[in-house]
């Protein structure tokens, strides 16, 4: 199957991105991949390589199209099934909540919520620093982790940013991206995958948050000290639904109030997002090809 | 006397010509920057005079007008599909597609509160294409990306396109666009009575 989608690759090839050849499948992708998660448990190791493998091989042309590539959705059906799905909880019940949060709660308050929960995820933030091949900004986000949770009260307060440590957020999904082999566009992330609660996502980026979990310490610890799923796992994600759902209300509220098809909107806007992080840090390396793709949209257009 | 008034007519021509030649320079890399500068105090303008509603909308699609090259964004929106359409249904897009952009920029932007948008670099890119990068900045957390894409195809710089946080505008309109049509037969009429509906509304 490795070979047909190649060669369906070759003939689509448009005149003016040059990068198309490569950008069909990703054999180096699913070496990373492998080599990221030999350290990880066995268990957890083979169902990750396994969907990583599985996003690889049939990583097919998302850019067949030229200029504007169309999200590759092959299961495109379930997705608009699970988001139908997902908007229904949100309507009903997510969505109510986070507004409830977004308008109650004092701002001080909704600060430091939010605050604490970054806090929480420093750590991750900084292992895929490491792996981004970024150690002095790993070395911050570290500092600021030390910091917030001793001088800031266990994340409370952000005593980092005011020391002048900025803060970066990044994440393993982000960290596939980056070290994808060069003809791989940031905006292929693989198949394009509706995460019931979770949102959109895809490929390279469920993989991404498997893996952020498994590596995460705040996840590992409560377990290995038998901290019952009540009193942390839940308050925790709770919070991160309804302080990211207060967050991305006024964007998402506008996209779906000025799109014709919501869920493409949704689906375009989300990778074009991803894209532009994983690019962003690409960058560094790879200016011309990025002046380059950017006169080629010119050129089609 | 005579040779006064020859020096005052050569002056005048000399100022004259100075004139049209600087108005025949190729447009310096300042012009995009400035546009979208007064575009934006232009925006913050008609916020603060007047109320939301259907003036502010025509007010904010004036703006539009003259600052964006809407018949371009359009066209840009519709992608493959815009060679399949009728003369008719284009100019009927074109029409019902820059309402509700209108409208959509209208309720955006009247959700301003305050912040100030910093215009920084400005990149000069192939086909006319200028790309400017600026800075939207929030009461609280980081400042939102904007990139600007403005294109001078003769008439003076247009914005064409606005990326916020690397979403463009534009392309996410096309994939939008692009998927109802799909699902809707492959033509675009659907498409443009779904428009006409919602700017009707």
């Amino acid at each position: 199957m490795h070979f047909k989608v190649q060669a369906a690759c070759a003939t689509l090839l448009p005149r003016f991105w040059p990068g198309i050849p490569r950008a069909c499948g990703g054999p180096g992708l699913a070496l990373i991949i492998e080599s990221v998660s030999k350290s990880m448990t066995a268990g957890v190791r083979r169902s990750v390589v396994a969907a990583a493998m599985a996003a690889t091989l049939v990583g097919g042309c998302a850019s067949g199209d030229t200029g504007a590539a169309e999200v590759w959705d092959p299961i495109e059906t379930p997705n608009r099934f699970v988001f139908a799905i997902n908007r229904t909880v949100d309507m009903i019940a997510v969505r109510p909540l986070a507004v409830m949060y977004r308008d109650g709660v004092p701002e001080p308050a909704q600060k430091s919520v939010r605050n604490l929960l970054d806090n929480l995820g420093e750590p991750v933030t900084a292992i895929n620093e490491v792996f981004q091949g970024d150690p002095s900004r790993a070395a911050t986000t570290m500092a600021r982790f030390l910091v917030n949770s001793t001088l800031g009260l266990a994340g409370l307060f952000d005593v980092a940013t005011m020391l002048g440590m900025k803060r970066t957020k990044t994440d393993a999904g982000q960290t596939i991206g980056i070290w994808a082999a060069k003809g791989v566009e940031p905006e292929n992330g693989g198949f394009y995958l509706m995460l019931p609660l979770a949102g959109p996502s895809n490929a390279r980026d469920a993989t991404g948050l498997m893996i952020d979990y498994a590596i995460d310490p705040f996840q590992i610890l409560p377990i290995a000290l038998n901290v019952d799923w009540f009193y942390y796992s839940a308050p925790r994600y709770a919070l991160t639904v309804v302080d990211y759902r207060s967050r991305t209300m006024f964007a998402l509220d506008d996209l779906e109030k000025n799109s014709v098809d919501y869920y493409a909107a949704l689906r375009s806007a989300y990778t074009q997002n991803r894209a532009e992080l994983i690019r962003a840090k690409r960058e560094k390396t790879d200016t011309k090809s990025e002046l380059e793709r950017r006169d080629n949209i010119a050129l089609v257009r | 006397m005579l040779l006064l008034a020859c020096r005052r007519v050569v002056l005048s021509l000399a100022v004259g010509a100075a004139a049209a030649a600087l108005s025949v320079l190729p447009a310096s890399a300042a012009d995009p920057a400035q546009l979208i500068q007064s575009t934006a105090t232009e925006v913050i303008e008609i916020i603060k005079k007047t109320t939301p509603g259907p003036a502010r909308q025509a007010d904010i699609q004036r703006v539009l007008q003259t600052n964006f090259d809407l018949p371009y964004m359009g066209q840009q929106a519709l992608g493959a599909n815009w060679n399949k359409a009728s003369e008719a249904e284009r100019t009927r897009f074109l029409k019902a597609a820059e309402t509700a952009e209108a409208r959509a920029y209208s309720e955006r932007f009247g959700q301003y509160g305050g912040q100030t948008l910093t215009v920084g670099k400005v990149t000069p890119r192939a086909n006319g294409l200028f790309i400017i990068d600026s800075q939207l900045s929030q009461t609280s957390g980081q400042p939102i990306k904007l990139q600007w894409e403005v294109r001078d195809a003769g008439r003076g710089p247009r914005i064409t396109d606005v990326k916020v946080e690397g979403v463009s505008m534009v392309m996410t309109r096309r994939s939008d666009f692009n998927s109802y049509i799909q699902s809707h037969g492959g033509s675009v009429e659907p498409l443009i009575a779904e428009l006409e509906s919602r700017a009707a509304r």
